[in-house]
């Protein structure tokens, strides 16, 4: 094709636009209604998995034993642990190490105080095994193993951050796959619906072009790209909006959920956009075209 | 240039618009199709426009089988013909220069040619003082030769014209019959359907007559040039 045909195409596409210009935005609008979903979505479960990952690298079951053991015993003990493949990493903590380490976090500028402490520390005289897992979704099953060790006093394991993450993450997946099927259908059901009526609304025009041998692809093209044009802007306002909320919605829930905001971890607003920009311009882009072919090829015959 | 090999066209199960018709047309003729309405005249037009198929027979058309043509080549083919209906439109929001322009446009003629060759073809139907006029402002007669202007600035071999004069008073009438005769003098094969008895008394020319799908009449009137 000559740069003139495809300036005219282009051309044709936008003056389509303009005459249909509440069924364009219609269209538009719910492109943007389902990639920004999709967004939104996508934001979330990044951040969740993001978060469930940090969780598993920081996020260690500690075990204790009991009072009575001796420090070579409860070592004996780690180390038939040890063997469970299910552990990435495994660290033992000695009754001094573990006071020492409270000391500096807690009654950091109150040594007085810390010596006031030692008679009844509850932890000097625990010595314990910090593990962490490969995979958290194994925690309960791994802490149930655990707990049935003889010699084992207690296991704590922050049950919430594991499971409840994993889960949350699988169901939000869910729901977002088929609020987004749905938008989808729309979408291009909407577009389908808008080129058809550009394409009723231009009838003369096409048959005087069909009789005077314009091509198919001619005839088809300003079409197709007032499709695509409708997918691309349908693609760019959500990002747009995400571009413009995202670190402003962090903030936000940062403010309000103050103890779940220290658990959870976000992306930072780059890392989001560099797999999201590309996502969304190929759905707008397809739901665009899809939607237009389908008109097309309904309404345009040779 | 035209043949009808027992061509027939059957809309539906039992519409039969056309039926075993036979026909020559050569190259240079002009051709009056009449006959009363549903008889089959703009059945004949769309068959050789490729907008229809024919149920059965053949058409050819300078030697090529348009009926058993490739889809993608019937454009090319229709580059060769020029259309003028009563009822087929000049597009309202183009003036007159860009109706005819957009004829050459779709088919991707350069820029250049199109400047050059629309006001020769305004010039020659008589608009040319007129080309940025927009057919609201046109009468009829004035609308129907910037049709045929568009009809003919891509220099189509075969004209067909359906009810050309349709809704045209006498003088508009002749006015367009008068240029139809020009362009067929300078060599276009041209076909024109009417129901006017008077112009095809007067025009003196070759006369086919349909009735019910079937040719019933074919004349030829003495004194034309062919
Ligand atoms: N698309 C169609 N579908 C079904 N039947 C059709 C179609 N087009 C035409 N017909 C029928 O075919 C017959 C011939 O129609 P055609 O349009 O060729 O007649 P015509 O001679 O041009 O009539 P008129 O002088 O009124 O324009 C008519 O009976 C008409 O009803
Ligand atoms: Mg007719």
């Amino acid at each position: 094709m000559r740069v003139n045909t495809i300036v005219y195409c282009i051309g044709q596409g936008l003056k389509n636009i303009k005459r249909h210009f509440l069924p364009t935005l219609a269209s538009v609008g719910t492109i943007t209604a389902c990639i920004f979903l999709f967004s939104i979505f996508f934001c979330v479960v990044v951040n969740l998995r993001h978060t469930v990952e940090r969780v598993e690298e920081t996020v260690g079951i500690t075990v204790f034993f009991d009072k009575e053991l001796s420090e070579e015993e409860v070592r004996a003990i780690g180390a038939e642990i040890a063997k469970n493949n299910d552990i990435r990493e495994m660290h033992f903590t000695s009754a001094e190490e573990a006071w020492a380490e409270f000391q500096k976090d807690y009654l950091k500028g109150a040594e007085e105080l810390a010596e006031g402490f030692v008679q009844d520390n509850p932890l000097a005289t625990m010595p314990s095994y910090e593990i962490f897992l490969k995979d958290i979704e194994q925690q309960g099953v791994f802490v149930d193993w655990l707990e049935a060790i003889p010699g084992v006093r207690r296991v704590n394991a922050s049950s919430v951050t594991a499971g409840g993450l994993v889960d949350m993450n699988n169901a939000i997946g869910y729901v977002s796959i088929a609020l987004i099927a749905i938008l989808l259908c729309v979408s291009v059901f909407l577009i389908n619906n808008t080129i058809s009526m550009a394409i009723a609304a231009r009838r003369d025009e096409i048959r005087i072009m069909r009789l005077v041998g314009a091509t198919k692809s001619f005839i088809r093209a300003p079409f197709l790209v007032e499709g695509l044009l409708i997918g691309l802007i349908g693609a760019a306002v959500p990002l747009g909006m995400v571009w413009g909320i995202y670190e402003r919605a962090i903030v936000y829930l940062q403010g309000k959920l103050a103890i779940l905001a220290r658990l959870l971890s976000f992306l930072p607003l780059e890392e989001i956009m560099r797999t999201l920009i590309p996502v969304a311009a190929v759905l707008g882009v397809g739901i665009g075209l899809f939607g237009s072919i389908g008109a097309v090829r309904k309404h345009l015959k040779v | 240039m035209i043949d009808f090999e027992n061509v027939s066209k059957t809309y539906g199960k039992n519409v039969k618009a056309v039926r075993s018709l036979n026909l020559h047309i050569d190259k240079g003729e002009f051709v009056f199709v009449m006959g009363d309405s549903g008889s089959g005249k703009s059945t004949l037009i769309r068959l050789l426009l490729r907008e229809i198929e024919p149920s059965s027979g053949t058409i050819l058309v300078d030697g090529v089988d348009i009926t058993h043509m490739k889809r993608r080549k019937i454009p090319h083919y229709r580059r060769k013909l020029g259309v003028v209906f009563q009822d087929f439109k000049l597009l309202k929001d183009l003036n007159v220069y860009d109706n005819v322009a957009f004829a050459q446009r779709v088919v991707v003629t350069p820029t250049r040619q199109i400047r050059k060759e629309v006001p020769q073809i305004l010039t020659r139907v008589g608009l040319s003082a007129k080309y940025k006029a927009f057919p609201g402002e046109l009468s009829g007669g004035e609308q129907q030769r910037v049709a045929i202007a568009r009809a003919l600035v891509n220099k189509p071999d075969i004209l067909l014209c359906d009810e050309p004069t349709g809704n045209l008073d006498a003088h508009n009438a002749w006015e367009v019959m008068r240029l139809l005769e020009e362009i067929n003098a300078e060599g276009t094969t041209v076909v024109v359907v009417t129901h006017s008895q008077e112009i095809v008394d007067k025009m003196n020319r070759r006369v086919i007559v349909m009735n019910r799908g079937d040719m019933i009449d074919d004349r030829h009137k003495g004194g034309d040039d062919e």
